[in-house]
């Protein structure tokens, strides 16, 4: 594989081909990795009603398609590659993956974010066993059965509600005295006969065998645990930047999103962050898609100073 | 080739064989059954010649996905002579898969 590409992008969410549709049409010679398939975090709901343009909403999975489809329209490639390693601080970034070394003069980081675990004994022994990060893809699993919902925002509450429908019984264990969630959450919820509240609550340990089969709660104002017999816990606490295989390189906040402003550019110069991964007030596919299109104006900028330069030299 | 979709009868056939079956637990109304499919069909793609590659959608054939325990899709499992060789729950990536592959088939 001794092709350069102008532009590689890591993450196949809308923020990646949304970079991927811009810089093919700008002439750009593209290459798009994915490790699994379009969407990212988009392609696990099946209703996305805030996307402009679709008056009905429409399915993530399908839009991530569609996005792949358009942006494949105007030459751009995709490779399903697993990313291990990249060198960007040449002019030559190299980035080594399941399927070979690709090279590249732009990288862009669409990596996106993940749900962010628990951290306590338990919960990767269980991971797909009884623990779970998405009510809307496994809740089906629990039809006349007793769950957990940990957490209070806005996600958590929608888990919530959504299992509240399928499930037997439904307890949401939050660390505050009251959900996070905004309010057209509440009162659904609280009306719900079959969802049950652990207000200042915290989960420390998912018990089971094989399977989970229950969770210790600690109650965090009086440091009272209770052993709840459980068939489901559906972890809801947020999301973590995906930034590990670039860590060390550009510059992270606390938080592990990777620092770049409007303009997309990350500390090492022709290295760009788009979509969840980086450092911005609102994390949605709209904004995904408009730091997409962001990141190709200034890896064009770059590129062009880039071959001023060579001329000159 | 593309993966193939196989009901209960060819299930008990193709898993009995010497050569090596991989299947894909699935339903339609798996988010990320789906997420996995593009993968899956490259895997089917490159290993065809070695491995059947299947799919069986556990709501039509419920009775084989009881008796295989499986709890959770997508799962796969890799069956040969018989027996169940080894399992992955939801991979994460198509790399993910093929690691299941050759460390299961070592």
């Amino acid at each position: 594989m001794k092709q350069i590409y102008d532009m590689l992008i890591i993450g196949g969410g809308p923020g990646g081909y949304t970079a991927a549709l811009y810089a093919a049409r700008a002439g750009l010679n593209v290459i798009l990795l994915e490790k699994l398939s379009a969407g990212g975090q988009m392609a696990q709901t099946n209703q996305v009603d805030n996307y402009p343009g679709f008056e009905d909403g429409i399915d993530g999975f399908l839009l991530a398609e569609k996005m792949q489809r358009q942006a494949e329209r105007f030459g751009a490639k995709t490779e399903l590659a697993e990313v291990y390693s990249l060198r960007l601080e040449s002019e030559i970034k190299e980035v080594e993956t399941s399927e070979g070394v690709f090279r590249a003069r732009t990288v862009v980081i669409a990596t996106g974010a993940n749900p962010r675990e628990l951290g306590v004994p338990g919960e990767k022994t269980f991971a797909g066993r009884g623990v779970h990060y998405c009510a809307a893809c496994d809740g089906m699993f629990y039809r006349g059965k007793t769950v957990a919902v940990i957490g209070g925002g806005n996600s958590a509450a929608a888990d919530a509600l959504t299992l509240s429908r399928v499930a037997k019984k439904v307890i949401v264990i939050h660390r505050r005295d009251t959900l996070r969630a905004t309010k057209i959450y509440h009162q659904p919820l609280l009306d719900a006969p079959n969802v049950e509240f652990f207000w200042n609550s915290g989960a420390t340990a998912l018990l089971g065998e094989g399977r989970l089969t229950g969770a210790v709660v600690k109650n965090l104002l009086s440091g009272e645990e209770s052993h709840l017999e459980l068939d489901g816990v559906f972890v809801s606490i947020g999301r973590a930047p995906a930034s590990q295989l670039i860590q060390g390189q550009v510059v992270l906040d606390e938080a592990g999103y990777i620092v770049a402003d409007e303009s997309t550019k990350t500390s090492i110069p022709g290295v760009f962050a788009v979509g969840d991964v980086r450092t911005k007030a609102l994390r949605q596919i709209v904004t995904a898609v408009s730091d997409g299109a962001m990141a190709v104006h200034a890896a064009e900028e770059y590129l062009a100073h880039l071959s001023a330069r060579s001329l000159s030299s | 080739m593309a993966a193939i979709n196989i009901n209960k009868e060819q299930f008990q056939q193709l898993t009995a064989g010497s050569k090596p079956v991989l299947v894909d637990f699935w339903a339609p109304w798996c988010g990320y059954c789906r997420r996995i499919a593009p993968a899956y069909e490259k895997i089917a793609e490159q290993y065809g010649d070695d491995i059947v590659v299947a799919k069986l959608n556990i709501d039509e054939e419920p009775q084989v996905a009881d008796k295989e325990q499986i709890e959770v899709i997508p799962t796969l499992v890799l069956y040969q002579n018989g027996a169940a060789l080894g399992s992955v729950v939801a991979p994460e990536s198509k790399a993910n898969i093929e690691e299941f592959i050759q460390n299961t088939l070592k």
